[in-house]
């Protein structure tokens, strides 16, 4: 990659979290190869990098994909510490799955140390209505308590995948943005991160 | 194609032959299409497996760190990938749960360098500094650098966010200090140490003495020896060091051996599988092979549980060894089936010759079922035959005997034709190796004597049979005997070869009987049919019905027997044969003669008809059932004739066109020249025997009498008889044989004239008036026949005018008178006779 002389376009680094088996894998490949993955093999950590147009513009999208099986929580933090913006997946037939989403988000905001980190609840397999466990009004006020947008989609039929990897890419490029104006601001963010630490210790 | 893209890796991280799922663009559009894969800089063509053009399957290889996924296609040719793959090895601890057993040596370390992490240099605590910053984004930032402070692409940055990236600001600033105070120390020297670090000195000496006054304390209360209690403990440790690791052992032990045992079991899947596979007895080829391989690998095995299972096996494979052999001796069985039991007995180390069973069995079994065959129809020939009771009924079940003889003969016929090929196949295959026995070379010449034998004893009960008789179905039997010669076309088959030319002799003699037998019955085939031939006159179908017969025969010996199959020899090489041959020919021949004959013969009632028939002639000719006598034998002559003129040559020259011994029928002709000549006087004599005995007779009916006077006033009823009753025979013969007109017309003329002549030399006393008479019937007559008058009729004509007493002047006139009256009256009844020269 360091080979090449053109100037790299921007990369967003997109993490997908969520409960084994509400489909962040299904998301993904439908995204980037546009197909439906109809059996589930359990994922460690798959990486996924392509050149898409974000409103005129050039841009890559990096996205990791994640095992959502508490046997790799561990090694989680790790690559939270790299993402930019999170998919925050649960399925809305799967009532566990989305009270996970909780913990997931604590372990985000834990470790990137930021409140208004990118990132979208989004409530997948929305084809399954006639198997909905979760409703849309309680997903939508989980939503509205963090502060993030929410969104339902369906790996299967391809509803709203598009919309939710470029809804946040957009969120990544204007925090992006702000967060370069800030710089000049001197590391603000770093010493937040530095408090939040020691809280913890 | 454009150069194959990866875009998409999973999983992007794993120890080396981690199954990697490859997504991309352009990956080719099959299996073949990709000729390169690499992964962190390691071949993995091997593993690949093509999904579809966005997806593909690897193993990744032994390579570390980070690296790019590069597809190679056929048509796309080398091509970028957007995302990486990190490799790296696991070190596996002892205590650490894994899915593979890792060996011992190599975890010898413990955990490797990484978990006895060195001092700090800072002097810092290493508080939660568990790669918290990702090793990527500093193999990133850093390329070809690391952390490693004995390395010496040391990167103090990397260094710094690997293992402080939390400590803050002021803490660092000490670990400097720290830092630099102890390289000054070192710089220093150990005196310049010493000073620096005298109340340090110091305070370690009053912690010695400390110690040696707690020394002392113990010396006083445990005794000097105080090693023991550590050796105890050293002890009590390594006990529950090992009770500790007791359990790990052996359950890798345990691991161990239930692997191996897996692994054996799978491996050998096939020798546990084995006995049921024999006992479903599915495929014996798979199963002897599997055998097989279980001999060479445990044959000699000292392992219980494979002798055990290697025994049953072996009881098995001996059932079927027995069943194989039972199977071998069961007849019919196809030739492939048994070579294949001959193969898979001679694998299963079958004791005894295999092939030469099969041989043997095939043999017997061919000798079997000709005599089964032959028994079979025996007794069915022998069921048809006791019910002849009536006559009629007797040719019949003759036919029923020879159609059941024909089919015995089929059948052998048959069993050769299909069972020697195959045991010679059999044969050839046994003696040239094939069915991987040894063979043994001197059975060689045994095998080609029972095959031999089979053949003879075919033909020795064919010739039994066929010798009870076939009559026309001999070239019928021809052809199913020369068809086995066909079959057998690739196997020394003389045997057959005699056989057939027996067969083909025998048919010719057959047809040839035959032959002469149907000429025979041709008397009731005679129609009567009469059909004008300008030549030969009247005949009848008969002729053409013997040349037809005659050829037929001829034509269907040509088809059988004459014909020369391959290697078959000329049939008429000896003279015996020959001259057999031509008697039966001419056997034939008489036959007709003898038909022509018996159809001519005179049956009586018709010649009492026939003479009736003289006095009031009808001429009822073309009615064929009531045919006179005359007529017949007028046509049987006609039939003499064109015989030998027409039908005879020509048979005989089909005869002799055909592949014969050539025959000569002059004596047949000269037979039917005979009989004609014996017919035609025949004829003549019955034709003429009422003619004349009717002339005197009617020369003295009403009391006529020569001496008396009266006035002659024409010719008399008698001579005019005469000339009618002529005329009836010479119509008739013109009719029926024109040629033969002259032949009998002179011999009744004459026999008419001799009448005369008699009868006027018995005239003892005769009036003027009676001489006139006599004189003018005599001539009238004389001058109506003339045309048939031989010399000896005119003598016997002159004898008669001589006999009359001569005549006056005046007599004669009224002679002449009545005579020219007479001519002038008779010239349209005597015309017949001058159309003599026109036919
Ligand atoms: N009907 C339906 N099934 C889905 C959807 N998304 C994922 N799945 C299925 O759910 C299972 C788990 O999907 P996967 O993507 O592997 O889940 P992950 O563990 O979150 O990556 C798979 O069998 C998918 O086919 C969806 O939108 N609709
Ligand atoms: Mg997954």
């Amino acid at each position: 990659m360091s080979k090449k002389p053109a100037p790299q376009p921007a990369l967003h680094k997109v993490i997908m979290v969520g409960s084994g088996g509400v489909g962040k894998s299904a998301l993904t490949l439908q995204f980037m190869y546009d197909e439906f993955v109809e059996d589930y093999e359990p994922t460690k950590a798959d990486s996924y990098r392509k050149k898409v147009v974000l409103d005129g513009e050039e841009v890559q999208i990096d996205i990791l994909d994640t095992a959502g099986q508490e046997d790799y929580a561990a090694i989680r933090d790790n690559y939270f510490r790299s993402g930019e913006g999170f998919l925050c997946v649960f399925s809305i037939t799967e009532e566990e799955s989305f009270q996970a989403t909780q913990d997931f988000r604590e372990q985000i905001l834990r470790v990137k140390n930021d409140e208004n980190i990118p990132f979208l609840l989004v409530g997948n397999k929305g084809d399954l209505d006639e198997k909905r466990k979760v409703t849309l009004a309680e997903a939508q006020g989980r939503a509205q308590d963090w502060g993030v947008p929410y969104v339902e989609t369906s790996a299967k039929t391809r509803e709203n995948v598009d919309k939710v990897f470029f809804d946040l890419m957009r969120e990544i490029r204007s925090r992006k943005m702000e967060d370069n104006k800030m710089s000049n601001g001197r590391g603000k963010d770093r010493c937040k991160r530095k408090k939040l630490k020691c809280t913890i210790l | 194609m454009p150069p194959p893209v990866v875009t998409g890796i999973s999983p992007k991280e794993g120890p080396p032959g981690t199954r990697v799922t490859i997504r991309g663009e352009f990956l080719g559009n099959k299996q073949s299409d990709i000729i390169g894969v690499s992964i962190c800089g390691c071949d993995c063509l091997l593993s690949a497996e093509w999904k579809s053009p966005n997806k593909i399957i690897a193993r990744s290889g032994p390579g570390k760190g980070r690296g790019d996924i590069i597809i190679t296609t056929l048509t796309g040719g080398t091509g970028t990938s957007t995302v990486q793959f990190r490799g790296y090895h696991e070190a596996v601890g002892p205590l650490k749960e894994s899915a593979v057993w890792v060996e011992e040596v190599q975890s010898i370390g413990w955990g490797s360098t990484k978990s006895i992490q060195l001092d700090d240099p800072l002097g810092l605590s290493l508080e939660a500094n568990e790669n918290k910053f990702p090793e990527d984004d500093l193999q990133e930032m850093f390329p070809g650098c690391n952390g490693d402070l004995s390395s010496e692409n040391f990167s103090p940055c990397w260094f710094l966010l690997q293992n402080h990236s939390n400590s803050s600001f002021d803490d660092l600033r000490a670990g400097l200090a720290f830092l630099r105070r102890k390289v000054d120390s070192h710089q220093e020297g150990q005196l310049s140490f010493l000073k620096g670090n005298v109340s340090a000195v110091m305070e370690q000496l009053e912690v010695l003495e400390a110690l040696q006054v707690a020394f002392q304390k113990d010396v006083e209360s445990f005794g000097l020896d105080r090693t023991e209690k550590i050796v105890e403990a050293i002890k009590e440790c390594r006990n529950e060091g090992k009770m500790l690791f007791d359990g790990v052992l052996k359950g890798r032990e345990k691991a161990d051996r239930t692997r191996n045992a897996l692994g054996v079991l799978h491996r050998f899947k096939f020798l546990f599988t084995l006995p049921t596979a024999i006992q479903r007895k599915s495929d014996y080829d798979a199963i002897i092979s599997d055998y097989s391989r279980a001999q060479n690998l445990f044959g000699k095995t000292e392992v219980k549980l494979f002798k055990d299972v290697l025994t049953e096996v072996r009881l098995k494979v001996a059932e079927i060894k027995e069943e194989l052999k039972k199977k071998l001796h069961t007849m019919p069985s196809s030739l492939d089936n048994q070579k294949k039991i001959i193969r898979n007995l001679v694998q299963l180390e079958y004791e005894g010759d295999p092939g030469w069973e099969g041989i043997t069995v095939r043999m017997n079994f061919i000798m079997e079922q000709l005599n089964a065959c032959h028994s079979f129809y025996s007794e069915q020939i022998a069921s048809v035959k006791p019910k002849s009771g009536k006559r009629d009924k007797n040719s019949q079940d003759k036919q029923a005997a020879i159609n059941c003889r024909v089919e015995c003969i089929e059948d052998l016929c048959d069993i050769i034709s299909i069972l020697i090929p195959d045991l010679w196949s059999l044969g050839q295959s046994y003696f040239s190796g094939e069915l991987s026995t040894k063979f043994d070379q001197n059975k060689l010449d045994e095998f080609k004597a029972g095959v031999e034998n089979c053949l003879k004893e075919m033909c020795r009960l064919v010739r039994e049979v066929a010798g009870k008789g076939l009559t026309g179905s001999w070239p019928n039997c021809l052809q199913v005997v020369r068809a086995v010669l066909v079959a057998l076309k690739h196997i020394p088959h003389d045997t057959i070869l005699a056989l057939v030319q027996f067969f083909r002799i025998e048919c010719v003699k057959n047809i040839l009987l035959t032959t002469a037998e149907q000429t025979k019955r041709l008397v009731d085939k005679e129609d009567w049919v009469l059909i004008h031939d300008s030549t030969h006159g009247t005949i009848t179908h008969l002729p053409s019905l013997f040349e037809k017969l005659f050829n037929d025969s001829l034509s269907i010996l040509k088809e059988s027997a004459l014909k020369l199959g391959p290697k078959e020899a000329e049939l008429f090489s000896n003279p015996a044969m020959k001259s057999e041959v031509n008697e039966h020919a001419h056997a034939i021949f008489n036959n007709y003669i003898q038909c022509l004959d018996t159809l001519s013969d005179i049956n009586d009632d018709e010649q009492s008809m026939s003479v009736s028939q003289l006095a009031f002639p009808t001429f009822r000719t073309s009615l064929s059932h009531t045919l006179n006598w005359e007529d017949r034998v007028l046509a049987c002559i006609s039939n003499c004739r064109y015989s030998c003129e027409v039908t005879v040559p020509r048979m005989e020259k089909t005869w002799n066109e055909a592949e014969l011994p050539s025959l000569d029928l002059s004596k047949p002709t000269s037979d039917l020249r005979s009989l004609k000549s014996r017919l035609t006087a025949c004829y003549i004599e019955n034709r003429t025997d009422p003619l004349v005995g009717t002339v005197e007779p009617s020369m003295y009916i009403g009391q006529f009498e020569w001496e008396a006077d009266f006035t002659p006033v024409g010719v008399r009823p008698y001579a005019n008889e005469i000339i009618a009753n002529v005329l009836v025979v010479h119509a008739q013969v013109e009719r029926r044989c024109g040629w033969l007109k002259e032949e009998v017309l002179t011999e009744v003329v004459e026999t008419v004239a001799e009448e005369l002549s008699r009868l006027m030399l018995c005239v003892s006393h005769m009036s003027r008036a009676g001489a006139i008479q006599a004189t003018l019937d005599i001539t009238a007559v004389e001058h109506a026949l003339a045309k048939y008058t031989t010399t000896q009729a005119r003598n016997f004509f002159s004898e008669a005018l001589d006999a009359i007493p001569a005549l006056d002047e005046e007599s004669k006139k009224t002679v002449d008178k009545l005579l020219a009256e007479y001519k002038k009256k008779m010239y349209m009844q005597l015309l017949p006779f001058e159309a003599k020269s026109n036919s």
